[in-house]
């Protein structure tokens, strides 16, 4: 059943096809109280409560996106507060030129905080998932192709400290896998 | 996947028990607090003003929550929503309360309790000022139809001597006779329109009225479409109409499915919840307007509407929050709602925390940017002594920062007990929100003849907190009624399968 079409030798990983989300669901269960951790799995759409039954923690996103708002609200205070009030105080509509002239300002720091709160999530997720790159070994898989379509699939990595070649693959006939696939770099 | 829960094993529902101590407690703190408040009311008239305004905030703040349920069950229908099911009979639960609130409220609108002319100062000076203008044109009558009568004869006296004058000229030049033509058509015009306006007795006398009514008080009789008794009246029955119905008809429907189980029922309510929105939305905003902006009738904001439903809706959510979790306490419910409920109702509760502050600031923004005398004296009299830090303290800081830095933990909207807590801060801040709206009028409308105007009426908050125990009796009693009288959820709807096994 195992074929590959990569150029080197080196193995990537397995890539194993399952029957339905519901199974996937099980075998992500069983795969994590195996103790693997470079891992994944694909599907055509979200499975809900796939985070919880692959072990996933909390995402960092939300801390990066904190740091993103935070950094754009006292950005906009401080360059509003700074060119009007200290620098060179500006009168409008007889509001006054102290702390109390904040409700002015709080419109641009609205904006800001979203903006930079929007960067931080986009690029925060970017970096996260370590994209844009070039290629992945996965590409190399035709079965993994199918995830975009009808497949449920669930890949482990050659890198993970628990992944041994035969006992992995047996592994993954056990908890009932359909297809396996070897993928090279 | 393990351990999905099947909707069918829960198909007969669960009963709430009242706990009969429970029911009895609020019972008698509802009656009972009622009664020595209006026992209150008869023995110190003087003091009628001031408790006025006791009874509008005590009611205004149970009616919005019991608004915000019904907004909930409105909007979780019109979105055609499932993770919500196993708590929607709560929300519809608390919307079945604003019949029982609407009745709460009714020393409020009738005049001969006395709280009515106190609280809303258009009712007696716009009487006052009709009777005056009334009196007057009575008066001036007789003087005015014989000048305009004048008037008119002049006019046709004027109308015949241009006529004679071409009739005089023999010959006129064509530039001549087109000249007087002209003078002759232009003054019958003006005499024509002089004899347009009804110089009867009544035609001169309602003339009269209005010009004196607009002379005294301008702005009373420029919104006096609006502003009369008899409008005034129909809209507050289409109040009860449009909020208590809808309510009542929903939680029919939604009982009826319990009962035979007939989809028809679940597809009733969510067609017709989206045609029920905007009598919702038209009902509550104009309720606010007529309640709460027309304790000073010279203010408005065309804001208010909806900052007062960005306020229901969040803390109605807060309130089911907390109801879950006690009703979860007793143990109702246990295996129905999980930690995921919770969570999505802790996200809802943030979300309507952000609305509410973008209201209000937005609200407040734009009359302090614009500055305009008219808008700006809600903000200024909030602004006077010690509203001033009341206002940053507990509206800028307690009801908006506190609740949303809290609020952004993920792990304190799942956690029912920390949630509950966050929400009864909410609560309490709602309190504090409706205090700061309908309060702050009392002492410079009551005080504002007496020459010293005052910010506020000494002892006065005696009566807020007794009012607000007694509306708050009568409230969890007739909440309790309302949550035993059919099963904590909806059992058999298409939905629940779904709302069962939830997971966000």
């Amino acid at each position: 059943m195992s074929n590959s079409s990569s150029s080197s030798n080196e193995l990537f990983g397995y890539v194993a096809e399952f029957s339905s989300a519901s199974d996937l669901y099980h075998a992500a269960e069983k795969i994590r109280d195996a103790g693997f951790r470079r891992w994944d799995v694909h599907t055509p759409f979200p499975v809900h409560g796939m985070d919880h039954a692959m072990g996933l923690g909390k995402s960092w996103l939300s801390a990066i996106v904190l740091g993103g708002g935070a950094t754009g609200s006292i950005l906009a205070l401080f360059l509003q507060f700074f060119t009007q009030v200290t620098l060179y105080p500006t009168v409008v509509q007889d509001k006054p030129t102290n702390l109390f002239t904040i409700p002015a300002f709080f419109p641009v720091t609205f904006e800001l905080t979203i903006l930079l709160s929007a960067f931080a999530t986009v690029f925060g997720l970017l970096a996260l998932i370590m994209l844009p790159r070039w290629n992945h070994p996965l590409f190399n898989s035709p079965l993994f192709a199918k995830f975009s379509n009808d497949g449920f699939i669930l890949v482990i990595e050659a890198r993970d400290p628990k992944f041994k070649r035969e006992k992995t693959r047996e592994l993954l006939t056990e908890i009932g896998a359909g297809k396996i696939e070897e993928v090279n770099y | 996947m393990a351990g999905l829960k099947d909707a069918d094993d829960y198909r007969d529902g669960e009963r709430f028990k009242i706990p009969a101590l429970l029911q009895l407690v609020c019972l008698a703190v509802g009656v009972g607090g009622t009664l020595l408040f209006f026992l209150i009311r008869i023995l110190k008239p003087e003091a009628a003003g001031a408790m006025g305004y006791s009874w509008l905030f005590a009611v205004v703040f149970f009616l919005s929550l019991a608004v915000g349920g019904l907004f909930w069950t409105l909007l979780h229908h019109a979105s055609n929503s499932g993770w919500g099911t196993v708590i929607r009979r709560l929300m519809e639960n608390l919307a079945n309360v604003i019949p029982v609130m609407m009745i709460v409220a009714l020393p409020l609108l009738f005049s001969f309790v006395g709280f009515r002319d106190k609280l809303w100062e258009w009712f007696p000076k716009r009487e006052a000022a009709l009777v005056e203008a009334t009196k007057n044109a009575e008066e001036e009558k007789d003087a005015y139809i014989a000048s305009r009568t004048a008037e008119v004869e002049k006019a046709r006296a004027a109308v015949d001597a241009a006529k004679k004058d071409l009739a005089d000229v023999a010959s006129p030049s064509p530039g001549h006779r087109a000249h007087l033509e002209r003078r002759i058509s232009d003054l019958e015009k003006k005499s024509a329109k002089l004899e347009k306006e009804d110089l009867s007795p009544e035609g001169a006398k309602q003339t009269l009225v209005d010009k004196n009514f607009l002379e005294s008080a301008a702005l009373l009789f420029n919104k006096r479409g609006y502003l009369n008794e008899s409008f005034w009246w129909i809209r507050q029955i289409f109040y009860v109409v449009a909020l208590g119905g809808i309510a009542f008809i929903l939680r029919r429907w939604s009982v009826k499915l319990d009962q035979d189980g007939d989809p028809k029922w679940f597809r009733w309510m969510r067609r017709w919840s989206c045609g029920f929105l905007p009598f919702f939305a038209t009902a509550w905003t104009f309720l606010v307007f007529d309640w709460l902006m027309a304790l000073d009738y010279t203010w408005f904001s065309t804001m208010w509407g909806v900052y007062l439903f960005a306020g229901a809706a969040l803390n109605s959510m807060g309130f089911l929050i907390i109801l879950l979790t006690l009703l979860r306490k007793a143990g109702y419910l246990k295996n129905v709602v999980t930690m995921e409920h919770y969570h999505l109702m802790g996200k809802l509760m943030h979300a309507f925390v952000i609305f509410w502050a973008y209201i209000a600031f937005s609200q407040f923004f734009l009359i302090w940017y614009a500055n305009i005398t008219e808008e700006t004296k809600f903000y200024l009299t909030r602004n006077t002594d010690f509203w001033n830090v009341y206002t940053i303290t507990f509206l800028v800081i307690g009801h908006f920062f506190i609740p949303f830095v809290v609020l952004l933990v993920r792990q304190v909207k799942k956690l029912p007990l920390v949630v509950s807590c966050v929400a009864g801060w909410n609560l309490l801040m709602h309190a504090l929100d409706i205090y700061w709206i309908i309060i702050p009028e009392r002492g410079p409308s009551l005080t504002a003849d007496s020459g010293h105007i005052a910010m506020t009426i000494p002892g006065a908050w005696i009566y807020d907190i007794l009012a607000f125990v007694a509306v708050g009796g009568l409230f969890a009693f007739a909440l309790l009624r309302i949550l035993a009288s059919a099963s904590l959820f909806p059992c058999r709807d298409p939905r629940l399968d779904e709302s069962l096994n939830v997971v966000n």
